[in-house]
């Protein structure tokens, strides 16, 4: 599993508050400790930084170069901010953080990608928003976003495509949507475009406790129909193991069997099976029950463990 | 060449509720009130029966209301100065059900006394609704809930942000709870399992998933109710709850049915058009699946009854 650390985001007060105070120290050790616990690339996302963009950029970007040498993702909606950081990146080629179908979107972000040499995440959304059906956010990218990059010259092998997660919490009938987004888009184009989701999204507005059982168990559906990068927290540690048993097809252990069992089942198009559950083990019954809200079988609450 | 038509059968099914108590049963109602039991989608009266119609309800308020339409204060007239004569005048026109709201001018005492001619006049089964405010709410259910406990009366409003004080008198009195939630069935869903969590018996739980009038978000609303009858029949037990929503309310607030001066000529007769109103929102939200609807227009009441009359017949 590819992780993109999405760890530096301008949504968590102590990344809000250090870089008010240009605190090098934090976002290197943040930084840091995302490579550490496995992330392949580390996402920065600063909020549109409309005033400050040029100077924010150049900074954070060499901040965090001190002390990585990883792929740096670049995520913002404010385009001049995009060049600003693009400019800066000394080190591995950087991931620009994203565009969607939108026609000035795609008119402006594949342009920049191309010419500072940027991998591109790609939203399968357009103007009308993103739609609940498979096929119809297929289509985007194949209709689309892809036509569009080939024609600019883009090369392909820079192409990820994201199919948007939705949270279970309000958009609850999304979710078995996007696995088979993720399904198909692998057979939409040859060769098969690269797929990267924002994991934790599933669970926003989910209270805190119930985040990461969702987060996992919606990864073990995703990584059945073959998921291989992603946006996520690399800190989790509960989300390593689910990700290093199904990579792994590690069953020793009943979770063990149980998470890969869940990656078998959406990886041959059936549902998970409630006699694949012990359900006199409380943790075990947590994992059905978030299955059968995250495949809209039952509808969220928050206290649906309590259901 | 026979026609087979395809029946659906569903593993869940709505809980039946009584509202009410007769003398056998420990109140003063005259006859109590069952709603919910389907085992199946409203009006498929080929795959299930439907063993319990929907019901009426008709608001009226402790105190002469200030704010409601002239047409509405012409429709009951005097009987609106005093909440025993306009509970029964109520009873008269066809109510199943009476829903007595609350006002923020009550004492605990006045509502006690406003709850209690109620009961003395009329004896249909009784919905009564806090003011709308947590706080004077809390005080006043309290108060009504004690004094009349053992009648099953269902207490209102119970909200996210304010149930735990209605819900605990409630079950310590023998009476329902009415929960609303604002359209959502996320959050339909988890306050019937925060007052379950309570230890309220699932029998005394109506839910209330909100609605908007015709023209003005009625389809948000059946749409959520449709959602939450499908949970139920499909199992979910946290859904499976009659639904009580708010026609007459709604309806009354829209232009069309406020406004008799000023509006286009084609709108037509003012009367006539806004008892339409409360009519058709009421009716979509029957079909829907409402399990009690509460309506303002004693013409509404008559119709409404009329037409569910025939829903059942079909």
């Amino acid at each position: 599993m590819y992780i993109i650390g999405e760890n530096i985001h301008i949504i968590s007060e102590k990344v809000k508050e250090a870089l008010a105070a240009r605190d090098r120290e934090f976002f290197m050790d943040l930084a840091v400790k995302q490579v550490e616990a496995g992330a392949k690339a580390v996402d920065i996302n600063l909020g549109p930084r409309k005033k400050d963009y040029a100077e924010v950029w150049p900074w954070i970007i060499e901040t965090i170069e001190t002390v990585v040498d990883v792929p740096l993702s670049i995520d913002t909606t404010n385009t001049d901010g995009m060049e600003a950081a693009l400019k800066s990146v000394k080190k591995a080629q950087p991931i620009l953080n994203s565009t969607s179908a939108e026609p000035e979107r795609l008119e402006k972000v594949p342009a920049l990608a191309k010419k500072y040499n940027a991998k591109i995440i790609a939203l399968t959304m357009g103007t009308s928003g993103i739609p609940v059906e498979a096929d119809a956010r297929v289509n985007i990218a194949v209709e689309t976003l892809i036509p569009h990059l080939m024609e600019i010259g883009f090369n392909m092998d820079d192409l990820i495509i994201d199919p948007l997660v939705l949270t279970t919490s309000g958009c609850q009938q999304y979710c078995p949507h996007l696995i088979e987004t993720v399904r198909m888009l692998q057979y939409a184009w040859d060769p098969a475009p690269k797929i990267s989701v924002g994991l934790s999204n599933v669970s926003n507005a989910v209270p805190n406790e119930n985040r990461p059982l969702i987060n996992r168990v919606y990864l073990s559906m995703l990584m059945g129909v073959g998921l291989q990068m992603m946006i996520a927290n690399p800190l989790d540690e509960k989300q390593n193991q689910v990700i290093k048993w199904i990579e792994t097809g590690d069953t020793s252990t009943p979770l063990a069997k149980l998470y890969n069992k869940i990656a078998e089942h959406t990886a041959n198009s059936d549902e998970p099976q409630i006699a694949d559950f012990d359900m006199s083990d409380p943790e075990q019954a947590a994992i059905w029950k978030t299955t059968q809200i995250l495949l809209n079988k039952v509808i969220y609450a928050d206290a649906y463990l309590n259901n | 060449m026979p026609i087979e038509i395809p029946k659906d059968k569903w593993p869940g099914s709505v809980r039946a509720i009584t509202i009410g108590a007769t003398s056998a049963d420990g109140g003063t109602r005259a006859k109590s009130i069952t709603v919910g039991g389907q085992t199946a989608l409203p009006y498929m009266h080929f795959e299930a029966p439907m063993p319990n119609k929907p019901v009426v309800a008709v608001e009226i308020k402790s105190r002469k209301p200030e704010d409601w339409s002239t047409l509405l204060m012409n429709a009951w007239g005097d009987a609106m100065t005093s909440p025993a004569a306009w509970a029964k005048k109520a009873e008269e026109v066809g109510a199943d059900l009476i829903v007595l709201a609350l006002t923020l001018a009550d004492s605990p005492s006045e509502a006690v006394a406003a709850v209690k001619s109620v009961l003395a006049a009329s004896g249909l089964p009784l919905i009564v609704w806090g003011p709308g405010q947590a706080e004077k709410d809390n005080e006043l259910l309290v108060a009504v809930s004690e004094a009349t406990k053992g009648e099953r009366i269902v207490l209102g409003i119970c909200e996210d942000k304010n149930y735990r004080t209605i819900v605990a008198t409630a079950m310590a009195n023998g009476h329902l709870v009415q929960a609303r939630t604002p359209m959502d069935v996320n959050l339909s869903k988890q306050l019937n399992i925060l007052i379950s969590d309570m230890g309220m018996p699932k029998e005394r739980i109506l839910m209330d998933p909100t609605t908007g009038a015709l023209g003005y978000g009625i389809e948000y609303g059946y749409s959520v109710m449709e959602r939450l009858r499908l949970a139920s029949l499909q199992g979910d037990a946290m859904t499976q709850f009659p639904m009580l929503v708010t026609p007459g309310l709604e309806a009354w607030k829209t232009k069309e049915a406020k406004v008799g001066e000023g509006v286009p000529e084609a709108w037509g007769d003012w009367n006539a058009r806004s008892i339409n109103w409360e009519i058709l929102t009421a009716m979509a939200l029957v079909e829907s699946g409402a399990d009690i609807v509460v309506l303002r227009h004693p013409e509404s009441v008559k119709r409404v009854k009329d037409a569910i009359g025939e829903l059942v017949m079909a």
